[in-house]
């Protein structure tokens, strides 16, 4: 199967370079973060404009150290809440990007 | 189906260029080149705020989707929101509108209607473009990309197909007849069963025996029939207090909260409840005065467990739809690839949801079946469906994370997440911090961030 759809895609790519207009230059990755920031939208609303809190528009920063002072805090303690342990499920690179994403959308 | 030679009959015979190209991920290249701007109404909003890229590759492409529940639904929308209105999006349900499975124990409580549960499809049909058909799919053709729809004479072309129709409930033997199911409901698909159970449960007299069984994970749901014992053995201690409630677990422990449960069983229900794990149900027979419940227990042996009530959650798997078209090849759940959601056994086809499984043998736990996850899963999927239409590989820096309120009283709930890492080996997701986290104890902000959740997590699926 794969052998053959490659080979039809490889047949379908050089009857397309001939048939029509040069392809377009360049292709859109989503934006860097879109995807992993979603994870927010179930309890804080499409782009990050309800339910528990508003998380869209603010800086970068501002969204990285609130999330980063998350992670700091330990089972028992009294601001232990549902955030804190979702918090430290994700990586400082995910936490980075997640961010920016947040930071752009209005 | 017969996938090997049907595939080697598409290669020994002609397959046209543009059904070939439509496969090589890059939509359709012949039609007219449109910018990211034609689709400014559903465009991403961080574009305006980004470097507009010179040249920008059009998103186009048709998906069909199978069911519109908390996964397909969620697909459905991220795929015009985040692909703007190149791509076409046709999505087939069954049923009029939404019933939703979450808070559908309140129900059984009398704190909820069925109908407060109700969602209209029409609100996300308005403000995504989204063409959602009543209709029911009956077979599905991987090889020519296309579905055959109950009472239609052509069938549906896709380029993507994502299938998502929740489970199928096993019957369980001794409630074959329809006189048996109508008298032992699982109420575990919220609608008419969740009423019967309701009833019955309001007919029942004070001193009467509630029976509820557990069926082995995975299930629907993790913590929903722990759950479900919680609020109905609060509102007989109420309303009935001389009643019992009886929960049989095919399970060794709760499959979820386990600290949450286990503190509530013991508990403030110690004197009402009695929680037996390791039971298998033997048969269940519904024909006398009080229906018994034929069990084996780990390790006491035969035991027969006798209810007023008895509402059996059944084992469960991948709906109908996926079943009948090879999906689960193993008879149970449809294997995906754990990054994109695209089916292992039919290329061009994912399967999200409760139908889906994530599991390998490497990390055999997969992610677990649940309205919040299955929501992003539809989103996991729709971008990987909309780079596969870019001519772009799938991310593979993907995150599912699971959040949960749960009643634990009329006026007390509880709450767990987890956070579910995609694994690099691409064997499948790998929890992080295991087990997952829950409340500390329930309480009555809990019951209100309870509804709050509720309430966004159904807006971002419905609206």
């Amino acid at each position: 199967m794969t052998t053959t759809r490659r080979f039809m895609c490889g047949l379908a790519a050089v009857a397309a370079a001939l048939l029509a207009p040069p392809a377009p230059a360049q292709t859109t990755a989503p934006p860097e973060g879109r995807l992993l920031a979603s994870n927010c939208f179930q309890c804080h609303g499409t782009d990050g404009r309800r339910g528990f809190e508003q998380i869209n528009g603010k800086s970068q920063t501002e969204i990285y150290s609130k999330l980063k002072e998350m992670q700091s805090k330990q089972p028992g303690s009294g601001d232990w809440d549902i955030m804190v342990p979702h918090a430290k499920g994700y990586s400082d690179a995910q936490l980075l990007k997640i961010s920016q994403y947040l930071s752009t959308i209005r | 189906m017969n996938y090997t030679r049907r595939t080697w009959l598409t290669a020994a015979g002609a397959v046209g260029f543009s059904a070939a190209l439509t496969r090589c991920g890059g939509g359709d290249p012949l039609a007219p080149a449109t910018t990211d701007a034609a689709s400014a109404p559903l465009a991403d909003a961080a574009r305006s705020t980004r470097t507009a890229p010179t040249v920008v590759k059009s998103t186009t492409g048709r998906v069909v989707i199978v069911g519109g529940g908390m996964a397909g639904m969620a697909a459905a929308k991220y795929l015009r929101v985040w692909g703007g209105s190149g791509v076409q999006v046709t999505l087939l349900e069954r049923n009029a509108s939404y019933t939703s499975n979450i808070l559908s124990n309140l129900v059984l409580t009398g704190q909820r209607t069925l109908s407060s549960l109700v969602y209209s499809y029409a609100t996300a049909k308005q403000a995504y473009g989204i063409d959602i058909q009543q209709g029911a799919v009956t077979a599905i053709d991987p090889i020519n990309r296309t579905v055959a729809v109950a009472g239609r004479t052509t069938p549906l072309q896709y380029d993507r197909l994502i299938v998502a129709p929740g489970v199928m409930f096993d019957t369980l033997i001794g409630l074959e007849s329809p006189e048996a199911k109508d008298r032992v409901v699982h109420a575990w698909q919220a609608g008419p069963e969740t009423t019967k159970l309701r009833n019955q449960l309001v007919a029942m007299p004070d001193g009467g025996t509630f029976v509820m069984t557990i069926p082995k994970a995975p299930y629907r749901c993790p913590p929903g029939p722990y759950e479900r014992a919680c609020v109905v053995a609060d509102w007989l201690m109420r309303n009935k207090p001389k009643s019992k409630v009886i929960v049989l677990d095919a399970n060794p422990m709760p499959t979820a909260e386990r600290h949450t449960f286990e503190t509530a069983f013991y508990g403030i229900f110690a004197n009402i409840l009695t929680y037996v794990p390791n039971v298998s149900i033997s048969s269940i027979d519904a024909t006398g005065a009080r229906v018994v419940v034929h069990t084996t227990v780990v390790p006491d042996g035969p035991v027969d467990f006798i209810g007023d009530v008895v509402n059996a959650i059944p084992p469960q798997r991948a709906g109908k739809v996926v079943l009948e078209n090879g999906l689960a090849p193993g008879g149970l759940w449809a294997p995906v690839k754990p990054a994109t959601f695209e089916s292992t056994v039919a290329a061009g086809v994912h399967v999200i949801g409760d139908s889906c499984s994530t599991a390998s043998a490497v990390l055999p736990a997969g992610v677990p079946k649940a309205g919040h996850i299955g929501n992003q899963e539809g989103k996991t999927a729709a971008d990987a469906i909309i780079r596969a239409f870019r001519g772009l590989a799938p991310d593979t820096d993907v995150v599912i994370n699971s959040a949960c309120y749960s009643p634990i009283t009329a006026s007390t709930a509880s709450w767990l997440t987890a956070v579910y890492q995609y694994d690099a080996s691409g064997n499948g997701y790998r929890m992080v911090n295991a087990p997952a986290s829950e409340a500390t104890n329930p309480t009555a902000d809990g019951y209100q961030d309870m509804n709050t959740w509720f309430n966004t997590l159904m807006g971002e699926t419905f609206a």
